[in-house]
């Protein structure tokens, strides 16, 4: 059963188009990233979601079924910003969460501890860091341990500690079978934990899937020899390279395939060049993206 | 409706501006009641042998909520503070993505205007027997009562004005300048120009409805009332703005982005 299910989304402010018929499908268990530069259409897509913003045409399911207060009412979602009311504690502030989530309020001491705010949970709100307030947006959205979780861009004003503690945090409860929609600009954020990926940009979709299957990521070779032009021209002729650039004193090798490197050296070898230097390399998340974002919008 | 009203009372139970608000609010009530009957009483006393005493049953039901009327406007300023902060803070967003419908938080703030709206009712009715009693020479009776219910009506159809304007206006500041403007001077000023240049129907402006019922004590009885319509004509008047008032609130809501 997919937990999201969009069809043909779309939403126009004014002359801005923020989404653009927008349809993909997030499945139960997925750690689901969706990317894109800002102003790309990620918030209004999920405000959409969680009925803040409407929609001027297309549908969702949420559990397969027409969204109500009950959809939501299983989600913990972090959108955009912290909202909590300035003049209450962290403590009342989740009292008032688990209300309106219908649940109790033993979960509440929980939450805070994961997040790192006993010790000032029963502070004002408004006397609370940037950071604080984030951690209390993310209490918010683990009080009652849902299933699915939607976070927009959760590391938003943390420091590095805290952004390592969120990483590792979504890393945890993804490890536990839940289901994790996050939007995010930073793609590092997202490369090690998404399962699934939507990249948008100007609110059109430019991709949805498994990450490995919708973007190719295939390592890369760092190779080196006495003479790199006479190894570059021999590396082009080899099956399955699509190109090969001389980079300071590295050739960067692309293949189509994932590259095997004793297949490599031995076919330098067979042809008289002898390796001085040979590296298996990952393309990261953030190459492939901007390769993916940077061609022209069809 | 329950779980609501629990919500909202987790909201304000520690919320000191709320509180002081609405207690100043209730205060000022008896005590414009005592103030303007003490004065009346120690000033006036030539003057009441030859209109009456209205501090006596049962013309103290329309005197006290005529008084009250004029201060009504504090109630809509709450209100436009508990509707306002919700944006401020976003937390109608919230409310909407941990898992109320839309119209939840409707019936939300129009718990408020209820609860403010009766609690009103009961502290001014309590407060006019009290005054009665003290300042009147005939016994106790609800003979004329229906002048508290209008004031009711009246403060109901304020509080709806309030509530539509915060729901629209969103920021705290504009809103209440707004409602006090309209409050204190633009309902006035368009019925006067109405009452001018078009006639008796002038009277039928929101807050002028719930006016035209509750004419001031003594001037009210030497003032001819030619130009009245009947009384169910300005209640339907008070009805049909605190329905379309209503309406309009959950249309707001219920259609546009939060």
């Amino acid at each position: 059963m997919p937990i999201l299910t969009l069809q043909n989304i779309s939403k126009r402010y004014g002359a801005v188009q923020a989404l653009a018929g927008v349809s993909f499908e997030v499945p139960a268990g997925s750690v689901f990233g969706i990317l894109g530069p800002n102003g790309s259409g990620k918030t209004t897509l999920l405000g959409i979601v969680t009925d803040v913003l409407k929609a001027d045409t297309g549908h969702f399911t949420l559990f397969d079924k027409t969204p109500t207060a009950r959809e939501r009412r299983q989600i913990g979602t972090l959108l955009e910003t912290p909202n909590f009311y300035h003049y209450l504690s962290g403590y009342k502030n989740l009292e008032i969460s688990a209300a309106v989530k219908q649940r109790g309020k033993d979960d509440i001491a929980r939450v805070l501890d994961i997040c790192g705010l006993t010790q000032r949970q029963h502070s004002a709100f408004k006397t609370y860091s940037l950071g604080m307030k984030q951690r209390l947006a993310i209490a918010g959205v683990l009080l009652g341990d849902p299933e699915v979780l939607i976070l927009d861009e959760p590391t938003n004003g943390l420091d590095p500690a805290g952004i390592a503690e969120v990483r590792d945090l979504v890393r945890r409860l993804a490890g536990t079978g839940k289901t994790i929609i996050l939007a995010s600009h930073l793609l590092d954020e997202v490369e090690k934990v998404c399962t699934h990926v939507a990249i948008l940009r100007k609110g059109n979709l430019l991709l949805s899937g498994a990450v490995n299957e919708v973007i190719s990521r295939n390592d890369y070779i760092e190779i080196a020899a006495a003479n790199n032009h006479a190894l570059q021209s021999l590396l082009l002729q080899y099956p399955g390279c699509t190109s090969a650039e001389l980079n300071g004193g590295l050739l960067k090798v692309m293949f189509a395939a994932q590259p095997d490197a004793a297949a490599i050296n031995n076919y330098c070898a067979q042809q008289g060049i002898w390796l001085s230097h040979l590296q298996l390399r990952k393309k990261s998340l953030e190459t492939a993206f901007l390769e993916i974002t940077n061609t022209p919008a069809q | 409706m329950k779980q609501i009203i629990y919500t909202e009372w987790l909201k304000v139970k520690n919320y000191r501006t709320f509180w002081a608000m609405l207690l100043l609010a209730l205060i000022i009530i008896p005590a414009g009641n005592f103030m303007v009957a003490d004065k009346f009483t120690e000033n006036l006393q030539q003057l009441s042998k030859l209109v009456g005493n209205p501090f006596s049953f049962p013309d103290i039901w329309l005197t006290m909520a005529s008084i009250n009327s004029y201060i009504s406007a504090l109630f809509g300023l709450l209100l436009i503070i508990l509707v306002t902060n919700e944006y401020t803070y976003r937390t109608n967003r919230q409310n909407i993505i941990d898992g109320w419908e839309r119209k939840h938080f409707v019936y939300a703030k129009l718990f408020w205007l209820v609860l403010l709206a009766l609690l009103t009712l009961v502290v001014a009715t309590i407060s006019a027997i009290l005054v009665g009693v003290i300042y009147g020479n005939k016994p106790f009776s609800f003979e004329g009562y229906e002048y508290m219910l209008y004031y009711f009506l009246q403060l109901v159809v304020m509080l709806t004005i309030a509530l539509l304007i915060g729901v629209l206006v969103k920021r705290a500041g504009m809103a209440i300048v707004l409602f006090v403007a309209y409050n204190m001077m633009l309902d006035q000023l368009l019925t006067f120009l109405l009452k001018r240049y078009v006639g008796t129907m002038g009277g039928l402006l929101p807050l002028q409805s719930g006016d035209e019922l509750l004419p001031f004590p003594l001037v009210g009885k030497m003032v001819a009332t030619s130009d009245h319509y009947d009384t169910y004509v300005y209640i339907l008047a008070m009805l049909c703005y605190i329905i379309l008032g209503i309406f309009l609130v959950f249309r707001k809501i219920l259609k546009s982005d939060l």
